[in-house]
Order: structure tokens, then C-alpha cells, then sequence
């Protein structure tokens, strides 16, 4: 599904990722761990194709094509979605409003029939019970004085959605406390099917004990130094990363 | 001064319409107004507002026959289910205008009459003088105490044909005690150049309430100067918004004097500018009694080469404790050529005060725009989205549907537009 071949990356002149492979197969979850400043995010932005970063060498293909030139939006429609670290505040956009208008943007590039207020309604309100979040949600403007735990909450709502095949989960799991990650963990458990993929990235092993991954690999500066199966990530909470750095 | 000014101003004594008496209030206004001259740029609220067109510009004053035929259909301007007081390039059109029998509405020759010629001349600014000097029929509304008149009231201000007009609508309004009034404000007209010089003298009595709504959606060629005075009594209440969308020069002055106790006023507004068009807004609010509220809450957005001011300020006077005030300006620049003044200020001169001021201005911000990109929204659509959640904070004060419908759709047409 996702092939990141021997990617360098980098922002304001600066190489971030440096030599990043990684294969991600219909099905499966793969967890990038690393301290802040390794290139986390550096990895998400550019899969989602945030403006400013470089790929200076390598390639990104998703389901086999490039996706390097492509916009945000198109890479959005082709299945593509990303959980945001920080969720960005927007006054005055109502939230219901917001996730209709990127429903039925996918629904319309897909050739299928936009949702009306209505239909739409039904369908949210069968989303928002999964994750235990009431109506009052839908009236708000987006992420406006939602608390860290709701933006999150919120991230995911629009993942159940807009049934992107990859997701990506930048930190999720942070500023969450537990009962928070345990449902949001639920939400992304029921979500998995065998052609849905996920990457999460996190600094902690904790999210990965609710959402257990098929593949671990580790980031320190720009390069996964090891991959591995679920016990990798056990091993790094056990030892933290500094038996990974020489 | 430009010469037109002198000569008009002979034509206008020759009036008919109104009393001898006028003339003399004409005069001193026109005499002060020669005196002082146009505003230059060294006058600090007027550094950023270029007035050349008026100044190098010829208008002449709006005569009997720039009145509309007798047949003329206002339905063409919207809203025509809304009570209307229709002023047509300056003249006051009673067979046009359709007004509940609950509001006086008498001719300001009437008004200045009954209050000794000698009340209400604003002399604020060189605008106001001029307004004095050239003013036309207008009209003065007066709201008897403890009347609640919750239906918009719509004065509907139509600047027509391709002469070169100078208008000169003089409004007074008097909302008696514990009474309310809701007026809409509403400027449109296909004119060519034309300067159009308003002022407007409120006067809000103890408790009583205006709700006051100014749609300025005038030709890409007009000049628009209102002049706004506010005078509120004991727990009166003064609820103003701006759309100002139109006009190649639209400036904006309004002035609020809290007069008495326990007296509120919210002034908020919206401008939408593109081209080369300018847009200025002017607030002054007065404190001089303790225990009141005040906010201004202005908003721009701006298109192409076009620009715009704030100048918002609050004054606190000796003795006006407990004043709770607030001053927000936020614009939002959609060209790299677009030009915003903002100049929030704050002069308190008493010591138990809540005041609170911020301004900002910028472009989108670019984590939103792709935060909404990446949900599979297009860039276009994902900045009409983030300018509607700007400007919607304004909108949404509108209380009346079909005027909230008519400045969406203003709206939605300005942002879709293609430059």
C-alpha cells in the first residue's frame, strides 16, 4: 500500500529524514518510534504532503504511484488521512459543517452520491457514540476550546468518517490520559480490517499496548536503526532509546 | 477647497423645502467649514484615508429632478417586505416608503423646529459641517417612550443615475424612554461617481434600546461618509453593526457618548474590500458615566491592491469607574498588496476600570489551510472555509433572517469572485 523508498526530506534547507525505507501492506500497523527532533514528523508531513519540506532523494508511492507532486487534497482523496499531533483550532467553522464538506468532496471523487444534512446526521451520530462523544460536538466550531483529550477525539471521528485505507497517527497518544487513550485506541481497533493500514507514530510505548502493531522500527536522526515485531517496542521501554544511538 | 462647494452651496439656499431658519444653521456650518477646511494627512485620523477624490472631484447637489419617477419599484433592492423609509439621491420619498404608524417620522425641518434650530449640529468634523450645510429633506424618527418597535425599520438610501451627485442625508433619531428600535441601514444604487455625506444624530433615553444594522453595498464609484453621533442615557443600550462592502471611498465615523449610568453600547462590523478600494472605520467611545459597558469589535478582509483603517478608541473620563470596556480589531489579508492601519487606543483617566484592547492582522494561516487540505478538501474551498469562519463572528449578531440571508449572499458573491 505505502512504499517509502530511500527517502531524504528536509525543511528550510535543513535534511531531516535521511534514507528512510519502509513497506506498509494492506492490513497491517507499523509503529515509528523515536525521541522528539528524530523526524517523526517530518515522516507524516511529507506521506500527507504538507507544503515547505523537500524531498531531496527517494520516493513515496501509494498503491503503486508516486505521490511526491500530488496535493494534499488529492493524496486526502486517494485514501490517505492523518491524525494531527496538534489538531488546528478554527473559530468560526463549524465542525459539522467542515466534516460534511470533506465527506462529500471524497463522496464526489469517487463518483458517489453527496450526503445531505440529514443523511448526514444519521451517519455522524452512529460515529460519535463509537467514540463516546456526544452531539454538542457537531454544533461546536472545530477544536475551539476543545479540550487536548476531545481534539484527538475529534481526529478520529473524522478518521471513522471519512474510511481513509491509511492512517496515519501522529502522537496520538499525546495529552491523552488513560481513559481517553483506551477509547480512542478502541475506535482504531474496531476500525482495522484487513485493507486497512495504519502507521503511528509515537515517542511512547504506551499507545502501542492498546493498539498492537505488526511491525516496530526505530527512528534516531533521520534513519530507522532497527525494525522489528511488537517486543521491540517493549524492549525500548525497557531500556529506553540510548542502547539504540553508538 | 474645491470650487464646487461655494457654488452649490448658493444653489442650496435657494431651497424651498425648508424654512428660512435653515439657512442661517446652513451658513454658520458652511462658514465653519471654510474656516477648517478638508481634513489633510496631518490630522492623525485621517493619515491613512486619501480624500483626493472628493477634493479634486465636481459634484453638484441633488435637485427635484434626480428624484425617481413616479412609478419607481424598489423591489429591485431587496428586502421589500421590510417596513421602508426610501431616500432616492438624497430626497426623501414618502409615496415609496411604507412605515408603521407606532414611529413619528416628521421632516427635520419639523424637528429642528420643535428643538430651536440650535441642537444636534455635530461639529465634529469637517463631514459634519458639511452635512449641515447641504442637508437634504432626510428625515427625523422619533420612537414615543416605552414603544418596542422589534421589526427592522429599513432606510433605504438608493444613489442613482451617471450626474455626479453630492447628497447630503441628514437622519435623526430619538428612541424614547424603555422603548426599543431596531433600524437597518441600507445603501445600494448603480450610481457613477457620486459623494454621498451622511450624518446620523441618535439620541437612546433612559432604558430605551436601538438596534442599529448599516449595509453599505454602494457602486465601486461611490463615496460614502457617514457620520454617526450617539448620545445614551441611564441603562440605555446602543447595538450597531457595519457591513461595509461597497464604495470606491467608504468611511465610517462613529461616535458614542455613554452619558448617564448603567448605559451599554456594542459597535462591530465587517468590511470587505478588493480593487482599489478603501474602507475606513473611525470609533470613538465615550465613557463619562461609571457603571458602563462598551465594545467595538471590528473585522476586515481584504482583497488585490484595496486598504483599509481602524482607528477605534475608548476614552474613560475622570469618574467614570467601574467601566468594563473591550476593543478587538482583526483583519485578514487575502493579496500580498492589500494595506491594513490598525489603531486601537485606550486613555483612561479613572483608577477601577476593565479595559482590554488587541489587534492582528494577517494572512491564513497556512497550518489551517492544510490541516483542511489534508481532509480532502480543495485550496479554494479550504479558504472559503477559514474566511467564513473569520467574518462569520460579525455575521452571526444578526438577529433577522432575511437581512442575514441578504449580507451572506453579499458575501458569498464577493468571495467567489475572480479578480
Amino acid at each position: 500500500m505505502l512504499n517509502v523508498k530511500k527517502l531524504h526530506a528536509g525543511i528550510s534547507g535543513k535534511e531531516i529524514l535521511k534514507g528512510v525505507d519502509l513497506s506498509i501492506s494492506p492490513g497491517e500497523i507499523h509503529a515509528v518510534m523515536g525521541r522528539n527532533g528524530s523526524g517523526k514528523s517530518t515522516l507524516s508531513n511529507v506521506i500527507t504532503g504538507k507544503e515547505g519540506y523537500v524531498i531531496s532523494k527517494g520516493d513515496i508511492e501509494y498503491k503503486d504511484e508516486s505521490i511526491v507532486e500530488w496535493s494534499p487534497e488529492k493524496r486526502a482523496l486517494a485514501g490517505i488521512f492523518m491524525s494531527f499531533q496538534y489538531p488546528v483550532v478554527m473559530p468560526g467553522v463549524n465542525n459539522t459543517y467542515f466534516l460534511k464538506a470533506a465527506l462529500n468532496s471524497k463522496l464526489k471523487n469517487n463518483g458517489k452520491k453527496e450526503l445531505n444534512a440529514a443523511e448526514f446526521l444519521k451517519l455522524v451520530k452512529e460515529k460519535l457514540n463509537e467514540l463516546d462523544m456526544d452531539t454538542s460536538y457537531l454544533q461546536r466550531a472545530v477544536n475551539e476550546g476543545f479540550s487536548g483529550g476531545e481534539k484527538k477525539r475529534n481526529e478520529i471521528l473524522q478518521m471513522l468518517t471519512l474510511e481513509p485505507e491509511l492512517a496515519i497517527m501522529d502522537e496520538t497518544d499525546s495529552g491523552l490520559d488513560i481513559d481517553a487513550l483506551k477509547i480512542i485506541a478502541n475506535g482504531v481497533n474496531k476500525y482495522r480490517n484487513p485493507s486497512r493500514s495504519f502507521l503511528v507514530i509515537t515517542h511512547y510505548q504506551r499507545l502501542l499496548r492498546y493498539i498492537k502493531p505488526d511491525f516496530v522500527h526505530v527512528l534516531i536522526d533521520g534513519k530507522f536503526v532497527r525494525s522489528g515485531g511488537k517486543e521491540l517496542a517493549l524492549e525500548l521501554e525497557e531500556k529506553g532509546y540510548e542502547w539504540l544511538e553508538e | 477647497m474645491p470650487d464646487y462647494f461655494k457654488s452649490e452651496f448658493v444653489k442650496i439656499t435657494d431651497r424651498k423645502y425648508f424654512a428660512k431658519e435653515a439657512n442661517s444653521v446652513r451658513t454658520k456650518a458652511f462658514d465653519n467649514f471654510i474656516q477648517q477646511g478638508l481634513p489633510n494627512k496631518k490630522d492623525e485620523n485621517w493619515r491613512f484615508t486619501d480624500i483626493s477624490s472628493i477634493k479634486k472631484g465636481s459634484f453638484r447637489i441633488s435637485e427635484k429632478k434626480d428624484a425617481p419617477n413616479a412609478d419607481y419599484n424598489i423591489s429591485g433592492h431587496e428586502l421589500d417586505s421590510l417596513k421602508t423609509a426610501v431616500f432616492f439621491n438624497g430626497h426623501f420619498q414618502e409615496s415609496l416608503s411604507t412605515l408603521p404608524k407606532r414611529l413619528r417620522v416628521i421632516s427635520n425641518q419639523e424637528y429642528m423646529e420643535q428643538n430651536d434650530w440650535a441642537l444636534s449640529q455635530p461639529t465634529k468634523s469637517s463631514f459634519d459641517l458639511l452635512n449641515t450645510a447641504f442637508m437634504d429633506s432626510g428625515v427625523s424618527i422619533i420612537v414615543d417612550k416605552s414603544i418596542q418597535i422589534n421589526e427592522p425599520i429599513r432606510l433605504l438610501f438608493i444613489c442613482s443615475g451617471d450626474e455626479k451627485l453630492m447628497t447630503s442625508p441628514r437622519i435623526h433619531v430619538d428612541v424614547g424612554e424603555s422603548s426599543f428600535l431596531s433600524l437597518f441601514e441600507h445603501h445600494v444604487g448603480d450610481c457613477n461617481e457620486y459623494f454621498f455625506n451622511q450624518s446620523v444624530i441618535v439620541n437612546i433615553e433612559r432604558n430605551g434600546r436601538l438596534d442599529h444594522i448599516r449595509l453599505q453595498n454602494n457602486s465601486e464609484s461611490t463615496i460614502n461618509m457617514g457620520n454617526l453621533h450617539v448620545k445614551q442615557q441611564e441603562d440605555s443600550t446602543y447595538d450597531f453593526v457595519q457591513f461595509a462592502f461597497g464604495g470606491k471611498l467608504g468611511r465610517t465615523d462613529v461616535n458614542i457618548d455613554l452619558c448617564e449610568e448603567g448605559a451599554n453600547c456594542f459597535v462591530k462590523g465587517l468590511s470587505l474590500s478588493d480593487h482599489k478600494q478603501h474602507l475606513d472605520v473611525n470609533v470613538v467611545t465615550n465613557h463619562y458615566a461609571p457603571n458602563c459597558i462598551s465594545g467595538q469589535s471590528f473585522k476586515s478582509i481584504l482583497k488585490d491592491n484595496s486598504s483599509g483603517v481602524f482607528n477605534g478608541r475608548v476614552i474613560v473620563h475622570a469618574g467614570a469607574q467601574k467601566t468594563d470596556s473591550s476593543q478587538s480589531n482583526k483583519n485578514l489579508l487575502l493579496s500580498k498588496d492589500a494595506l491594513m492601519n490598525s489603531n486601537p487606543q485606550l486613555e483612561i483617566y479613572a483608577d477601577d476600570v476593565k479595559c482590554s484592547h488587541g489587534s492582528s492582522t494577517g494572512a491564513l494561516e497556512s497550518d489551517a489551510l492544510f490541516y483542511i487540505r489534508s481532509r480532502g478538501i480543495d485550496q479554494e474551498t479550504a479558504t472559503a472555509l477559514l474566511v467564513h469562519g473569520f467574518a462569520s463572528e460579525i455575521i452571526e449578531v444578526l438577529k433577522n433572517h432575511d437581512i442575514k440571508d441578504l449580507v451572506i449572499t453579499y458575501f458569498n458573491s464577493w468571495l467567489e469572485q475572480k479578480n
